[in-house]
């Protein structure tokens, strides 16, 4: 392929072809998939990405998105025949709008970027990805991005208000309006979340929140996994919504509490984080509310946060769990599945017998209040196999979240990691459908190819595999 | 219902031999709503009954002909409710209708619309393919979001089956404020209310009155009630009520009534039209008899986009017309859930 003619009509310095130039862009964050793309293109103007994509789309180069290259499933894995697209010259915030409270912003802004722009007005974009400090909102709305704060303030698609797209034949199209409502078929839902295989997002216009004037954060520990995951459907049940709501197993204490020691309690089971926002008034009496009803689910201890900073601290050692991991292994495969939350204690009985059958440890934690749960399987790939029985480790667990009524992915996406796993998630005539609306935007199959929605026969061959194996799957369960 | 699911299954691979489309009824209390389309009925509505309600997990799984009614009242007693506040215009409508119309009450910038609150959908495509999307919990992105595509679609892709919906806690206490102003001030206060951290739930102005509704606990309610300055309306939960289930006086009018979606901080030209003015600002409900081509004009100069809700001529364009780049993309879509366009076909727009 003959990607010097790229050159005729992107900058100098657009258009990389060497080895040594491309290196960076061969993995997003689930390095354990690599691919060299067959080249790397930095556009810096929505003319010139119509132009890519129409050129692309006459010669059949297939392109892959990417932002921050932050994804945790391969979605910007890269084609070794095709274009990476990178949006990262795309880091503009074309207009803050206070009293509309919406921001247009170019999709390679990064995700904090826009909380601190709209800062002075007392707002902020609620969507906060653990990591909103390097991540762009191009790929947010792709992935659909959650983040701690999901329950009270929804995911990336209850955040936004339009979109620019431009579709692989080069046509730039609107998405979506600043009203609420908008006409037609809800295409704003179908981008979002589609993984770069229906579009390539060009601009975005997000919805801004009123920063609330109180918050507080609270820490309730116990001696008993399940009576931590009761406390958390009972909350809920109470018409308590809290701002976030967070769970973490004696492991994940253990490992956070030596890394910022954020003041956790090292013998407990297992840990609550629960935030509250609003007045301060409401504040107040929510906070004895949940109070009151964690000490009747069983917690031993429940800490208010005296102030602010106490708040933070809690908070730093959530947010601290996953480089915390890191630390205690050479390794971690992070998951993310999502199941009811009234099945909280169950699954997490099962990834224990699970993580005595592969021998490998892990440490639990999640978005409780959403029911998202990020098990970290720790892991060293310097030992040969050891990679292998992680992935396969990650796969049962998926295959144990849709077993419990939930799905393989809260907030990561399919991308290339979980393509398999959608074999099981979903029927034939399903994908099929898939299938059909992918035809609908990229008849060509030239968008981010290969990721998101498997082919029946890649199915097909996985179900063949499975059978193979000639076992059961969760025997050691019981299945209702 | 195995067998309902069958039948419906049935029509739809009898309408493909016989080239007649399908025109899909819940409990048609909407039958206004759209272009009006030829077809063989079919009624939906005694696929009905809730599946799968668990207030912990804040959200409930219910079949397509079910009575919007009992869905309210099964949640109303664990203290929860749809967000959405839909409309319920008769004892019939289902909450199938509910998700196929997609149409928001007066808490939709509060608490989210219809398509914020869907979790999941179970439907037949126009192949007559039973199919499931989405699923019962509020983070999933497996697959693309076809549950929410379909929200609003008005059956034009595939036939409702199934509804799994976020439920959220009945707030505390509530109370109606109300203040008399003009137009021109109620626009400047409903928007400087939007951008304080209060717990409004309702924001309509309504016959040279700015009616306020406020959430949360009772003292908190208080406090705001006192910093912004209104007085108690007595008489406000029956304004939303009647605003939402379509029993206001102005909607007694034998002109055409428009819906009207614009950017809060834009103000359409509607001349001396009767209106309401909804959702902070948002939402304009029209009295009027223009033409529908200077009503989509408005409603495009300002970015906003005009629904006409009841007329009295349904074989126009009755939504906003698209531009040719979404229109082809809406084509693409309608052909890949329903290529033989037997599903309500021309129900929202001529060529889909």
């Amino acid at each position: 392929m003959n990607f010097n003619r790229f050159r005729e009509f992107l900058p100098s310095g657009g258009v990389l072809l060497s080895e040594e130039s491309k290196r960076v862009y061969e993995c997003d964050a689930l390095s354990a998939h690599r691919v060299m793309p067959g080249c790397v293109l930095l556009p810096d103007s929505v003319e010139q990405i119509q132009k890519i994509l129409s050129y692309s789309y006459l010669n059949n180069i297939p392109v892959v998105a990417r932002g921050a290259g932050t994804g945790l499933s391969g979605g910007a894995m890269p084609h070794a025949e095709g274009v990476l697209l990178s949006l990262a010259k795309f880091n503009k915030i074309l207009e803050i709008d206070s009293v509309q409270k919406t921001a247009r912003v170019q999709p390679g802004v990064r995700n904090l970027a826009i909380t601190e722009a709209v800062k002075s007005f007392g707002l902020y974009y609620a969507p906060d990805p653990s990591s909103q400090i390097a991540c762009t909102i191009g790929g947010n709305v792709a992935e659909n991005s959650g983040g701690v704060h999901c329950l009270k303030y929804g995911l990336t698609i209850h955040n936004i208000m339009q979109l620019k797209i431009v579709t692989i034949e080069g046509e730039l199209i609107t998405i979506g309006s600043h009203a609420y409502d908008s006409a037609g078929y809800d295409l704003l839902a179908l981008l979002t979340g589609s993984e770069g295989m229906l579009g390539v997002i060009v601009e975005v216009t997000v919805k801004l929140i009123s920063k609330a004037p109180h918050s507080r954060v609270l820490l309730a520990s116990f001696d008993d996994i399940e009576k931590a995951g009761n406390a958390v459907a009972g909350v809920i049940a109470n018409g308590i919504t809290p701002a976030g709501f967070e769970m973490m197993d004696k492991a994940g204490v253990r490992a956070v509490e030596d890394f910022v020691h954020a003041g956790y309690p090292i013998d407990a089971e297992a840990i609550l984080l629960c935030e509250l926002d609003g007045s301060e008034e409401e504040v107040e009496i929510g906070l004895k509310k949940i109070k009151i009803l964690l000490k009747q689910y069983g917690a031993i201890e429940v800490r208010v946060a005296c102030d602010e900073a106490e708040s933070e601290l809690f908070w730093a050692g959530r947010k601290a769990a996953f480089p915390a991991a890191g630390r205690v292994a050479p390794d971690y495969y992070c998951m993310d599945g999502t199941i009811p939350r009234k099945h909280i204690a169950k699954v997490l009985a099962g990834i224990q017998i699970l993580s005595e059958k592969y021998k490998l440890d892990v440490i639990n934690v999640f978005h409780a209040g959403d029911g998202n749960l990020h098990p970290l399987i720790l892991y060293d790939v310097a030992i040969p196999g050891e990679l292998k029985r992680t992935e396969d480790f990650g796969s049962e667990i998926l295959q144990l979240c849709i077993a419990m009524g939930g799905t393989i992915t809260g907030e990561h996406g399919v991308g290339i990691e979980k393509i398999n796993e959608m074999c099981i998630q979903f029927r034939d005539d399903e994908l099929e459908q898939f299938h059909a609306v992918k035809a609908v935007f990229d008849s060509k199959n030239l968008l981010n190819p290969g990721k998101a929605v498997p082919t029946l026969n890649r199915c097909a061959e996985f179900g063949a595999m499975h059978v193979h194996r000639g076992e059961e799957k969760f025997s050691e369960l019981e299945r209702y | 219902m195995k067998e309902k699911v069958e039948l419906i299954k049935e029509h739809v691979f009898d309408a493909i031999e016989q080239k007649k489309p399908l025109k899909i009824v819940g409990g048609n209390s909407k039958a206004f709503l759209g272009r009006a389309t030829k077809g063989s009925l079919l009624d939906v509505s005694d696929y009905s009954g809730i599946i799968s309600y668990e207030p912990t997990e804040l959200f409930i799984t219910a079949r397509a002909g079910t009575l919007l009614s009992d869905i309210n009242n099964t949640l109303f007693k664990y203290g929860q409710m749809l967000g959405f506040d839909p409309p319920n215009y008769n004892t019939r409508t289902t909450i199938g209708g509910v998700v196929a119309t997609g149409l928001s009450g007066s808490r939709r910038p509060y608490s989210g619309s219809v398509r914020d609150s869907i979790l999941g959908i179970r439907c037949i495509n126009g192949l007559g393919k039973d199919m499931s999307f989405g699923g019962q919990v509020i983070k999933n992105v497996a697959g693309y979001d076809l549950s929410r595509l379909m929200t609003g679609a008005f059956g034009t892709l595939g036939i409702i089956l199934e509804v799994s919906i976020k439920v959220v806690p009945i707030p505390e206490a509530e109370m109606t404020c109300s203040r008399s102003m003009t137009k021109g001030n109620a626009i400047v206060k409903m928007l400087e209310l939007s951008g304080q951290a209060i717990s409004l739930s309702g924001s309509c102005y309504y016959g040279g009155v700015l009616y306020v509704r406020l959430s949360g606990n009772e003292n908190s309610i208080m406090a705001t009630k006192k910093k912004i300055g209104f007085d108690t309306d007595e008489q406000g939960v029956n304004f939303w009520d009647q605003l939402r289930d379509f029993k206001a006086p102005i909607f007694n009018s034998e002109k055409n009534i428009w819906r009207i979606s614009v950017p809060i901080t834009t103000v359409p030209k509607i001349g001396d039209s009767q209106f309401v003015l909804d959702w902070g600002g948002g939402l304009y409900w029209l009295n009027s008899d223009r033409a529908p081509k200077e009503i989509f004009d408005m409603a495009e100069e300002v970015g906003g986009s005009a629904m006409l809700f009841r007329g009295y001529d349904q074989k126009q364009e009755v939504f906003q017309p698209l531009t040719n780049g979404l229109l082809s993309l809406h084509q693409g879509l309608k052909k890949a859930f329903d290529p033989h366009r037997i599903l309500n076909p021309g129900k929202i727009y001529a060529s889909l």
